[in-house]
């Protein structure tokens, strides 16, 4: 036993002694996840505010202006100024310089006057969805309270006595997360993410590397045992997953000010599991592919696309095709991700989030046992 | 320049491809699956939110607010808790993303003409949800208090406003049909910077590379046949990106075939032109793959092929512009979207050609120098 420590401590240090002859392995490895946390929690977001807006005002009266004012006082729509006509709000749109725009034809303010809906126009622009979505939400809810404030008053000046003129007003609370800051939505996720791409990735990578060198022969030529030299070999890059992991929630909680409510014990727990369940990943892909590109190619297929889009870490899973839903669940980082964001903005611990964390430990001692068994098939 | 010795490599380049039959296959299955998952997950629209009613009220009214919530098609009620401290553990265990709580005494305000406030919770742990959802909360409570009024009888009389919203470009408001054709330029760079950063690197690393070079292959015949077979598969690739694109997801076509071939075209040389740079400056092959990764995700992430690049903080726009990817997802998505012609496209396309031309000259430069050491 203790001859087998030393053996697995010597192809641990020689490992090391690669990566660090090799500085943009271990830039990948350290710095790529804090540019990613950067990324993320700077530039990314689906918050739509400020949608870029023009007016075109074609009645040009004290109403037409007070009813455009509605616009230029919200906060989701951004209006940038008036158009003089219809083919320059087209040129707009095609230029991508507005999102929407608001037409009041001429006629507006009569129609008010005489008692008639006065008609007005709003455009979006489909090719940027969430915008148009809620560009249309928010103007359709604009112009409804708008309608019913011109009613309303309208009812006032003829003597009318509304019975119930009352008016439902929502009063949004949004929980966890009041400020609905992206970054503490998407950074809980983006640490899952980060150490699926670095585990398995360079896992598959390295061992297929040294297959493929013939150093795997020599080795198998000294006393070492085959599982000593695996061990070995994944031990600095499990350490180094350990280390991306604290990296970015430390980062997050002092940068970022990610709150941690819940408990760290359990998270760390979980974190091991997962790091154990996306080794076993890597294994098997090393164990199955034939070369470098090969390995490199299906270790984006199965460990980075998987891990971006299908656990949940950014695009929610509720509204994917279910076929697509199932297949969420043949992949680790579904798990980790509902974990840590439970622990993270949740307050959640074992007694919620046990079913992840059981579903996690199954998957990882499957993973490893399946790679045990195809390596075996393999050396034969 | 011998166009015998040309084919020759690439006949060569060809035979290595086939030896690794996983790899050969895995480059047409990647683009598809590529597709499907950024098809059917990224573009997913948020639809039939779980929802919790909290109807404390009881009333007409709070019965109306509720079937109009689920009649929007936006949230599905999944749950009527009796009281708000049941919404928690709801919320905790992720059954619900959005909550209503119609609080008691909804009907007596309305009626005595006060404001009656809703309280409408939404999960923040989720923005994409939490931002929609209180979009649409906010038009369905709105369009309900116009709907009171006019059921006074007052519409008749009253006057009002009638507003047409109107999409443009995409009426059915799928995300898909965007998010398809900046797809092919993203899946376009990603596959062909995968497996054009090796091909130097591996003929470096096995020694190949200066045996090449005691036969009579030029430099210049040396790199057209190094670069054609992967043009070549690039363009396999794009087109089966599109025809699924098109065929499958239904995605409309709104533009003409030459603009987007020319688009791609100039856009496919910058990709491999960054492939071969990425190549001369790796010395093994997993460097040169760590290198793509590093040069891939924030093209992928800034390029506003997923996140719109309206949401990005201002310091952040100019670096967008820096990207190759940025101009070739505009000029697909005009094309494709917006049909809006060749003269709207001009800026795209001088834009791409620049980048082609400097990044390309450059590779080819440097390979050459590299080669002739």
């Amino acid at each position: 036993m203790r001859a087998a420590l030393t053996r697995i401590a010597a192809v641990a240090s020689n490992e090391f002694k690669h990566l660090r002859r090799d500085p943009r392995a271990l830039a990948t490895v350290l710095i790529l996840p804090v540019l990613q946390l950067l990324l993320f929690a700077y530039a990314i977001s689906f918050d739509v505010k400020n949608v870029p807006t023009v007016v075109l005002d074609q009645d040009n009266t004290a109403a037409s202006r007070e009813y455009l004012q509605t616009y230029r006082s919200s906060e989701f729509f951004d209006v940038l100024g008036s158009a003089n006509d219809l083919a320059q709000i087209d040129q707009l749109f095609d230029q991508n310089k507005v999102r929407l725009a608001v037409i009041v034809p001429s006629g507006f303010a009569r129609s008010l006057d005489s008692g008639e809906k006065a008609q007005v126009a709003v455009l979006t622009d489909g090719s940027e969805p969430t915008s148009a979505q809620l560009g249309q939400a928010y103007a359709n809810a604009l112009n409804a309270s708008y309608d019913q404030r011109v009613a309303v008053a309208w009812a006032d000046r003829q003597g009318l006595d509304l019975a119930q003129a009352g008016e439902i007003e929502p009063r949004l609370r949004t929980w966890y997360n009041p400020e609905q800051k992206s970054s503490d939505f998407l950074i809980p996720g983006l640490m899952v993410v980060i150490i699926m791409v670095v585990t398995v990735q360079q896992t598959a990578v390295t061992l297929v590397r040294e297959r493929e060198q013939g150093t795997g022969e020599q080795m198998t030529v000294s006393p070492l045992r085959r599982g000593e030299l695996m061990v070995g070999k994944l031990l600095p890059w499990t350490l180094l997953a350990f280390a991306d992991m604290l990296v970015i929630a430390l980062v997050g909680l002092w940068v970022f000010g990610l709150p941690l409510r819940g408990s760290v014990g359990f998270l760390a727990a979980s974190s091991v599991v997962f790091v154990f369940a996306a080794l076993g990943v890597g294994l098997i892909i090393s164990a199955v592919a034939p070369s470098l590109e090969t390995a490199n190619i299906v270790g984006l297929l199965i460990a980075f696309l998987p891990a971006f889009l299908l656990s949940g870490f950014a695009f929610p899973l509720d509204s994917i095709p279910t076929p697509l839903q199932w297949l969420s669940y043949a992949f680790p980082g579904r798990y980790m991700v509902a974990i840590s964001r439970g622990v993270f903005l949740k307050g959640a611990g074992f007694s919620e989030l046990w079913p992840q964390l059981a579903a996690l430990t199954v998957y990882a001692l499957v993973v490893l046992l399946a790679s045990s068994l195809l390596y075996r098939k393999r050396s034969r | 320049m011998s166009l015998h010795r040309i084919r020759l490599i690439i006949w060569k380049e060809f035979l290595q491809l086939r030896r690794d039959p996983l790899l050969l296959r895995l480059i047409f299955i990647m683009p598809i699956v590529q597709l499907i998952f950024f098809g059917y997950v990224v573009s997913a629209d948020v639809r039939n939110l779980a929802t919790a009613v909290v109807d404390l009220d009881k009333s007409a009214v709070s019965r109306e607010l509720t079937a109009s919530f689920s009649s929007s098609g936006y949230f599905t009620i999944e749950a009527y808790p009796t009281s708000e401290t049941e919404l928690q553990p709801l919320m905790d265990r992720g059954e619900i993303t959005v909550a209503v709580v119609i609080p008691e005494g909804t009907q007596a305000r309305l009626a005595g003409g006060e404001i009656a406030p809703v309280g409408i919770v939404v999960d923040g742990s989720d923005s994409r949800t939490a931002a929609v959802s209180s979009g649409y909360a906010a038009q369905i409570v709105a369009e309900l208090n116009a709907d009171r009024i006019t059921r006074q009888g007052l519409a008749l009389q009253a006057p009002g406003i009638d507003a047409r919203v109107r999409v443009l470009f995409n009426p059915s408001l799928r995300t898909v049909n965007t998010m398809i054709p900046g797809l092919v330029a993203a899946i376009l760079m990603l596959s062909v910077l995968a497996i054009m950063s090796q091909a130097v690197v591996r003929e470096r690393e096995s020694g190949t590379l200066e045996q090449m070079f005691v036969t009579p292959i030029t430099r210049s015949e040396y790199l057209i046949g190094k670069v054609t077979p992967y043009v070549l598969l690039a363009l396999v690739q794009m087109s089966l990106v599109a025809l699924v694109g098109v065929f499958w997801f239904r995605v409309p076509f709104n533009g003409t075939f030459a603009e987007v071939a020319a688009g791609l075209g100039i856009f496919m040389l910058t990709v491999i032109g960054l492939g071969l740079l990425v190549s001369l400056a790796s010395h093994t092959r997993q460097q040169a793959q760590q290198t793509v990764l590093f040069i891939m995700l924030p093209m992928m992430l800034l390029s506003g092929f997923i996140f719109p690049i309206e949401s990005m903080p201002p310091a952040l726009v100019p670096v967008t512009y820096v990207m190759p990817l940025t101009w070739a997802v505009l000029l697909l998505r005009g094309a494709f979207v917006k049909g809006v012609g060749f003269g709207a496209l001009v800026p795209e396309l001088l834009v791409l050609t620049l980048f082609a031309v400097v990044i390309f000259g450059i590779a080819v430069i440097a390979t050459r120098r590299r080669l002739a050491e």
